[in-house]
């Protein structure tokens, strides 16, 4: 089909998309030495009042409120693959569309927070302690979606039986594999210090390398899907077409 | 499994309409669609849980009720109450004219009780803006509390009740249509909404 | 949907033996699976759900909208634990509302209206359990993990917490009226017309809990007579019905052992190689 029918265009403003996520990842502060929840009120607010760190709090921030949906359109073309696997029922792809719509919202939602904690640095420090741990909180906490996501592809891919399944068995196993790194972040609210605290291994480390490595892996297989599914049409139609 | 929708086991067509040949139908479990019977029972009993929990915070402060209940207009409440008693006698009258073919008097009746079903609406609003400038709002009190629910609830049950009568209309118009299971299940939730404002009435009007 | 009754392939029989043994058997042979995996999470959520806001974190029945700052700081540290780690697995369990939107969409998808019902419920639905509970769960574990916090801050996110909880009102409204609008005007009997009416009644409930973001105390506060324990009787059993109804549904489900749809197409089954070879 030579009709530009558009999935190619989104599906490479993922490399775009990535960039993005990781210049804010890296120009927000509070991520590259992670914030601890052990700060104490006026810390928070020293934290937010300091010149060095305000700006580069707003504008991260103001990139991650433009481009934390980015991955929407990324999400669709798994959908879109999900309809091509042999189930019976469009169930699973019901179910990654509710999942898509909710996740990155839970995101926004963080953002939002943060944004706030930063707008008057010059505000009463527990309200900026506030509004920072309730970001973090949605932020490190925000997973069920994400792994909701993953064992939902996980079992798409396993109930997909036929010649050439759309994704490999081994991606399955990959996002159960995800979904379980991502899992000890849920519980991140018990704890003000070490691993499970949401600057802990657990909850920060793992759970940001996993959700890192989940975006390139899926984006990769999900290439390859695409790919070779326009070869096959292009094939289609070359074999229809009478000699 | 086959009739699980609930349409009984009447000779009906899947579409609900009755047979053709309608001369001798048997004798139904219940006018209109039992499913309907079946949800303003519910509803019934919803709204009774409701006035039980009234009068139990009535016991506890009657003065106070009493004296809200004052300022009540007993005129109004008795027109309303009219209104919408003669409101069931036109639905009766619209179902009757249905089953026995008289098409256009049933639409006349159908949109007789729709009128005076805005005649109540225009007459509780009125009332309404009445009791707010003499100062008595859903938060002034207990009793007021109670009865701008009671009463707004009603308020929009009865604007379903006109969604109800309007699908007996769209029903009654064209020959191709005219489902007398429909009309007669609009006109079972007209005459719930009909008695469960008797029952309001009643507890909020004129119990004192 | 349909898959076509070309074949009389008699349907497999489901093996005995230990529960393990048929699960498995399941999973590999039964045509419905999907749709009973999604049936089963709704349960297994439900349960959880239950057992997270009644039991663990006693965030249901909701505590008081009356009580002072001191009282609400006590209600904090009494339940603590409970708070954090309750909300902890609601963190973790959250995405299981997903197979229930979508089993729902789908009952939409096999009624005989427009695919607009099932898709407009799988939005408003998905985008619910934000505003509607993942908001309590954040506010609650915030409120909870510093308990050396200025009360009034602590006051405010528990007001935060149930309000949002309790007062999320629209997309329930709106997504019971869309799904009574599917069930009352479809033809095919996917459901009964009185699941039709029941969805009112969900929906009218959204409409009687709005009073609790004015009343502080009575019936018609968060935690009221009418504004909760009501509802709540009104909404656990609209649950307990559809959670049933649904089964109804999958068990009715006429799959045969057709061909699977929805495959890429094939050379040999791709539509307009098959009315070539039809002429």
């Amino acid at each position: 089909m030579k009709r530009t029918d558009g999935e190619l265009i989104l599906f490479w403003t993922l490399p775009a998309v990535a960039i993005i996520w990781i210049a804010a990842f890296f120009l927000f502060p509070g991520f590259v030495h992670p914030m601890s929840p052990s700060m104490s009120a006026e810390q928070v607010a020293a934290f937010y009042r300091d010149p060095h760190n305000l700006s580069r709090i707003r504008y991260s921030m103001i990139l991650f409120n433009w481009f934390c949906v980015g991955l929407i359109p990324i999400l669709t073309l798994i959908v879109m693959q999900i309809r091509r696997m042999a189930h019976r029922t469009p169930i699973f792809s019901y179910c990654m569309l509710g999942i898509m719509a909710a996740g990155p919202t839970l995101f926004l939602v963080a953002n939002l927070f943060w944004l706030l904690a930063a707008f008057r640095p010059e505000r009463n420090p527990n309200l900026t302690q506030m509004f920072n741990d309730l970001a973090w909180v949605s932020f490190g906490s925000g997973v069920p979606f994400l792994i909701a996501q993953s064992v939902i592809l996980a079992l798409a891919i396993y109930l997909d039986r036929q010649s050439r399944p759309v994704f490999r068995p081994w991606v399955a196993h990959f996002n159960l594999v995800v979904a379980a790194a991502l899992a000890p972040a849920a519980f991140t609210g018990l704890a003000l210090g070490g691993p499970m605290a949401w600057d802990g291994a657990l909850p920060f480390w793992v759970r940001n390398v996993a959700i890192a490595l989940w975006i390139v892996v899926m984006g990769i297989v999900l290439g390859q899907a695409i790919y070779r599914q326009r070869a096959e049409d292009r094939q289609r139609v070359g074999d229809r077409v009478p000699a | 499994m086959t009739d699980l929708a609930g349409a009984g086991p009447r000779p009906h067509r899947v579409d609900g309409k009755p047979d053709a040949k309608d001369g001798n139908k048997p004798a139904e479990f219940v006018p209109g669609q039992p499913d309907m019977w079946a949800f303003v029972l519910f509803e019934a009993l919803v709204f009774t849980s409701y006035f039980v929990v009234y009068m139990i915070f009535r016991t506890r402060s009657p003065e106070l009720y009493l004296q809200s209940q004052a300022h009540l207009s007993l005129r109004i409440g008795v027109f309303e109450t009219l209104v919408l008693l003669v409101s069931s006698w036109s639905m009766a009258r619209c179902v009757q004219a249905a089953r026995q073919g008289a098409y256009r008097s049933a639409l006349t009746n159908a949109l007789l009780t729709m009128f005076l079903g805005v005649v109540f609406l225009v007459a509780k609003v009125f009332e309404w803006t009445r009791l707010i400038r003499m100062g008595f709002g859903f938060s002034s009190n207990e009793f007021f509390s109670h009865y701008f629910f009671l009463t707004g609830i009603h308020f929009l049950h009865l604007l379903i009740g006109f969604v109800a009568v309007g699908v007996i209309v769209y029903q009654l118009r064209s020959p191709a249509r005219r489902s007398q299971e429909l009309v007669e299940t609009g006109a079972t939730y007209w005459h719930t909404v009909d008695f469960l404002w008797i029952v309001i009435f009643a507890l909020l009007y004129v119990v004192r | 949907m349909s898959a076509p009754a070309t074949e009389a392939v008699s349907p497999l029989e489901a093996p005995s033996g230990s529960p393990l043994h048929r699960i498995a058997w399941h999973w590999r042979h039964n045509p419905k699976r999907e749709l009973w995996l999604a049936w089963w999470t709704i349960v297994a959520f439900y349960q959880l759900f239950f057992l997270v806001f009644f039991v663990l974190t006693r965030t249901q029945p909701p505590p008081s909208p009356g009580w002072d700052v001191a009282r609400v700081v006590q209600w904090f540290h009494h339940h603590h634990y409970g708070l954090l780690i309750g909300f902890g697995i609601m963190f973790l369990i959250t995405g299981m509302t997903a197979p229930s939107n979508a089993l729902i969409a789908y009952s939409m998808r096999r009624m005989s209206v427009s695919p607009a019902f099932a898709y407009s419920y799988l939005v408003l639905y998905s985008l619910s359990a934000i505003p509607g509970m993942l908001l309590m769960c954040i506010a609650l574990t915030v409120g909870a993990m510093r308990p050396d916090r200025d009360p009034e801050l602590i006051s405010w996110l528990y007001d935060f917490a149930f309000l949002s909880f309790v007062g999320t009102m629209g997309v329930f409204l709106i997504g019971s009226l869309v799904w009574m609008l599917a069930i009352l005007l479809d033809r095919n009997r996917v459901l009964p017309k009185w699941f039709g009416y029941l969805n009112l009644c969900n929906a009218l409930t959204e409409i009687v809990v709005s009073p609790a973001w004015i009343f502080k105390t009575g019936v018609f506060a968060w935690n009221g007579l009418i504004a909760w324990w009501i509802d709540m009787v009104v909404f656990g059993l609209y649950t307990g019905v559809f959670i049933f109804l649904l089964r109804r549904m999958i068990q009715r489900e006429g799959f045969g052992t057709g061909p699977l749809p929805d495959l890429a197409p094939t050379k040999e089954t791709d539509p307009s190689a098959l009315a070539e070879t039809a002429q």
